[in-house]
């Protein structure tokens, strides 16, 4: 009998196996499997209570990696639930190749043989076998499952014992589990253990023990209560502490947690017009080489803090934010990049940003540059930026805006498919631009040279 | 002229070829001593230099004791007993700053009557201010003990006492006076809470060095702690120090926001403080070093905040009483940390922004409390160790 090869893109992520007997029985897939891989009932009734039982399976186990090759159906490419074999040998799942016969095909699909017979015979053996293995891996996996919850649950338990080094190791146990299975979660906030881990926080707390329990923190859904309780300023405190000296991990965990705890109606300000924090968030946005999964978290934090607490703004520029900010625009993703100006866009509403705007030497060119071809959002801010700045002082920053290229750049966005307030406001300030120019000077700015991208 | 080539010949090649005898045995000599300055030095390295600095009476000898109590042998009984003349000394010098204050007070107050002694204890208190401005004390009986105490329980003594902070009534002035008793016995032994109370101020530099022993019984760090003192006249004799250090333990009492200093009565303390640590800040031996403040005497300050409004100093006089009770005691320390912060990021150049820097809450008397703040300085101090060396 040919051996059936099977095509290049049906070869899966843990490589499909062949299935050969002897593999099977060695590893117990015959009969091997608890739940129902021997003795199913007569023909019919028992198929059918079996098939639901393994669609289900199939469902919890989502998704299998190494499921062997021959349980996969050719025309839909899952494993079949009802496998079912033609009269050249080719095996179906039953509901496709049905449907595949009443579109008037009277081929084998995969063969092309013509069929002699349009007789459809239920695999038996085969549905066993695909019962039987998924059977065994269901087993295993709810077991995991359960040995996980009992772990975690072991975990918390320690945690109201120990101290020290033990409680480091298992509050750093907890935290890998929690990453990796998400079912965990829902223990950990019922057992009530997040009163627990909010109370192991305070002005003591070791700097192993505070990320740890962070980390974990983080990774779960905080009622409002437990949101309160964090933010005390003693708790707080110890945040901060953490996203200036930590690891970048440990560094993101602290500003997803305080992202969190802004979310809540009666956060307070005064908890995020704090100095370090500020200095702590520039610090993890600027190590754009090493980490730039943190600069995206910190960039991120600022932005919720501009836009949501306009009292902040004033303490952000003076931790030198906008010549920073200015400074990672060059080389950065599209969403740093739209972070980035939206910052800084917040912070030219204030008088201290739209003049340390002017003083930084690099912010026009930056901002003309990206004023197209990036993305609307990051035109729209770049332009509120220019406007801000060119109307702070016209006469300075209107000619380096224009030196740098502006004037070809706003024609490009009036011509451009952008909304019609965007081109309004471009209008506008290449008006404003132009008021130091003669007509001819201005035009000959106006021409795309090479030198402008 | 040949023979003299040929010589310096034959000594030219032999610069290739190994050292004959004599040179070996120097050379040997030369690279043990190398190697000695080599391995000292090293030694020296892992010897952090921890350096406490702050105005005067601001608690930096009293963490400097309880240093030694946590991580070294403690107090012997010998030391113990040294403490006493200093002891008896404070008593005198308190009684006597509060009978001259009395006597002050009810010359210059508009309620002065307050603060005249009553008839009968007005000879106790001259013969004790007296006692009190010589410089030898005598020991105290049980006599010059009742004779205190009597003085002490006048009204006007303690009315003048709740004006002390417009005089120099040192901050253990109530402890002593409370145990005088047992400060009388004849075979009075200071106990250990009785040093840290004890108050003399420092001069010169004071050191020890220790091992902060962890759980794991493993220190690894070693420390060596300088004390110095804080008086204005002390403070040109710091500059010595200030090499090489690893971190300096700044000493902020936040309690002395009304109290002027010994030195200058016309300067307010907390003004004088802020201005030292700016100082201090600013020094171009600190670049690296990182700095941990300690915001000291948290247990009076607990006490005198919710009477004493914090705007009496200049440098607080934006504050704004929101509570009351304990939750004002913890929205003003908040903001007096905020206060320090705003000062530390003014005085510290952008560049220097990295170095640590970290606030505690500490009661130096505390022992305990003393200890858990320093675990936490120790283990800042080893991550930030293991960062500049690459390993985290």
């Amino acid at each position: 009998m040919p051996q059936y090869q099977q095509p290049l893109s049906w070869r899966l992520e843990g490589g499909g196996r062949i299935l050969d007997l002897e593999t099977a029985v060695k590893d117990g897939i015959l009969g091997g499997g608890g739940g129902g891989g021997g003795g199913w009932g007569g023909p019919g009734c028992a198929a059918g209570g079996e098939k639901v039982d393994l669609k289900k399976m199939i469902e919890e186990l989502e998704p299998v990696e190494d499921v062997p090759s021959v349980f996969i159906c050719p025309i839909s490419l899952e494993a079949m639930l009802d496998p079912v074999t033609l009269c050249t040998g080719q095996t179906y799942e039953r509901t496709n190749i049905l449907k595949w016969l009443s579109m008037g095909h009277l081929t084998c699909p995969t063969t092309m043989q013509e069929l002699w017979d349009d007789a459809v015979t239920p695999n038996r053996t085969l549905h066993q076998l695909i019962h039987a293995w998924f059977s065994q891996r269901h087993l295993r996996f709810k077991k995991r499952s359960e040995d996980v919850q009992g772990r975690a649950a072991e975990l918390l338990d320690t945690l109201r014992k120990v101290k020290g080094h033990a409680r480091v190791q298992a509050l750093k146990e907890l935290q890998k589990m929690v990453v990796d299975h998400s079912s965990i979660k829902k223990t950990v906030a019922d057992s009530g253990s997040i009163a627990l881990l909010t109370s192991l926080l305070g002005p003591f707390t070791s700097h192993a023990v505070g990320s740890e329990a962070i980390g974990i923190l983080v990774n779960l859904s905080l009622n409002s209560e437990a949101k309160a309780n964090l933010m005390q300023p003693a708790k707080v405190s110890l945040v901060v502490d953490m996203l200036n000296e930590g690891t970048t991990e440990t560094r993101i965990n602290c500003t997803r947690l305080i992202e969190m705890l802004m979310g809540e109606k009666d956060f307070r300000p005064e908890i995020v017009s704090s100095l370090s924090l500020l200095v702590g968030l520039m610090r993890l946005v600027k190590d754009k080489k090493h980490h730039p999964s943190g600069t995206w978290a910190g960039l991120s934090l600022l932005k919720t803090i501009c836009s949501h607490q306009r009292q902040v703004r004033s303490l952000i520029v003076r931790v030198g934010a906008v010549a920073q900010l200015v400074e990672l625009l060059p080389d950065s993703s599209l969403e740093c990049l739209e972070l980035a100006l939206q910052i800084l866009n917040d912070l030219s509403a204030i008088p201290e940003g739209r003049v340390a705007l002017k003083d930084c030497p690099q912010a026009i060119p930056n901002a003309v540059r990206l004023l197209m071809r990036v993305s609307e959002s990051c035109t729209q801010h770049a332009l509120s930026i220019l406007w801000a700045v060119c109307k702070l002082a016209p006469d300075e920053c209107a000619s380096r805006a224009v030196e740098a290229g502006l004037a070809a750049k706003l024609l490009l966005v009036i011509q451009s498919g952008c909304s019609p307030e965007l081109k309004q406001r471009s209008a506008e300030l290449l008006k404003l631009c132009s008021l130091n120019y003669t007509a001819t000077l201005f035009m000959s700015k106006c021409k795309l040279t090479g030198t402008i991208q | 002229m040949l023979s003299l080539v040929l010589d310096s010949m034959g000594s030219f090649c032999s610069r290739q070829k190994p050292y004959n005898e004599a040179d070996t045995e120097e050379n040997e000599q030369d690279a043990e001593i190398e190697r000695r300055i080599a391995r000292e030095t090293k030694a020296e390295q892992h010897i952090h230099k921890l350096l406490l600095l702050g105005a005067g009476e601001s608690g930096k000898s009293t963490i400097f004791k309880q240093i030694k109590l946590l991580f070294q042998t403690g107090f012997d009984e010998a030391e113990l007993r040294s403490y006493t003349s200093v002891i008896h000394a404070n008593v005198y010098q308190t009684i006597k700053i509060l009978y001259d204050g009395a006597k002050e007070l009810a010359q210059n107050e508009s309620d002065s009557s307050k603060y005249v002694v009553s008839l009968d204890n007005k000879d106790l208190g001259e013969k004790l201010s007296e006692i009190g401005s010589r410089l030898d004390y005598p020991y105290l009986t049980k006599e010059i003990t009742n004779e205190i105490k009597t003085l002490w329980n006048d009204a006007a003594i303690q009315e003048t006492y709740a004006r002390g902070n417009i005089l120099q009534v040192p901050d253990c002035a109530q402890y002593f006076m409370e145990n005088l008793e047992r400060l009388s016995e004849a075979d009075y032994v200071p106990t250990k809470e009785d040093v840290l109370y004890a108050r003399v101020r420092t001069t010169g530099v004071v050191e020890i060095q220790f091992s902060p022993v962890g759980e794991s019984r493993k220190s690894g760090e070693v420390y060596r702690l300088y004390d110095v003192g804080g008086q204005r006249n002390e403070r040109r004799k710091w500059i010595h120090l200030f090499e090489g250090v690893t971190a300096v333990i700044f000493c902020a009492a936040i309690s002395e926001y009304d109290q002027m200093l010994f030195e200058d009565e016309t300067k307010n303390r907390m003004m004088e403080t802020k201005e030292l640590f700016d100082w201090v800040l600013k020094q171009s031996c600190f670049e690296n070093t990182s700095f941990m403040l300690f915001l000291n005497k948290f247990d009076i300050f607990e006490k005198k905040v919710q009477k004493v409004p914090l705007n009496i100093c200049e440098w607080f006089r934006d504050y704004q009483p929101m509570a009351s009770g304990k939750q004002e005691v913890e929205h003003a320390y908040e903001f007096v940390k905020k206060k320090f912060e705003e000062l530390y990021f003014q005085s510290t150049k952008p560049e220097r922004v990295d170095r640590v820097f970290k606030i505690y809450r500490t009661t130096a008397l505390d022992q305990k409390l003393v200890k858990k703040t320093f675990k936490l300085v120790d283990e800042t101090l080893r991550r930030r160790n293991l960062i500049e060396a690459g390993l985290l």
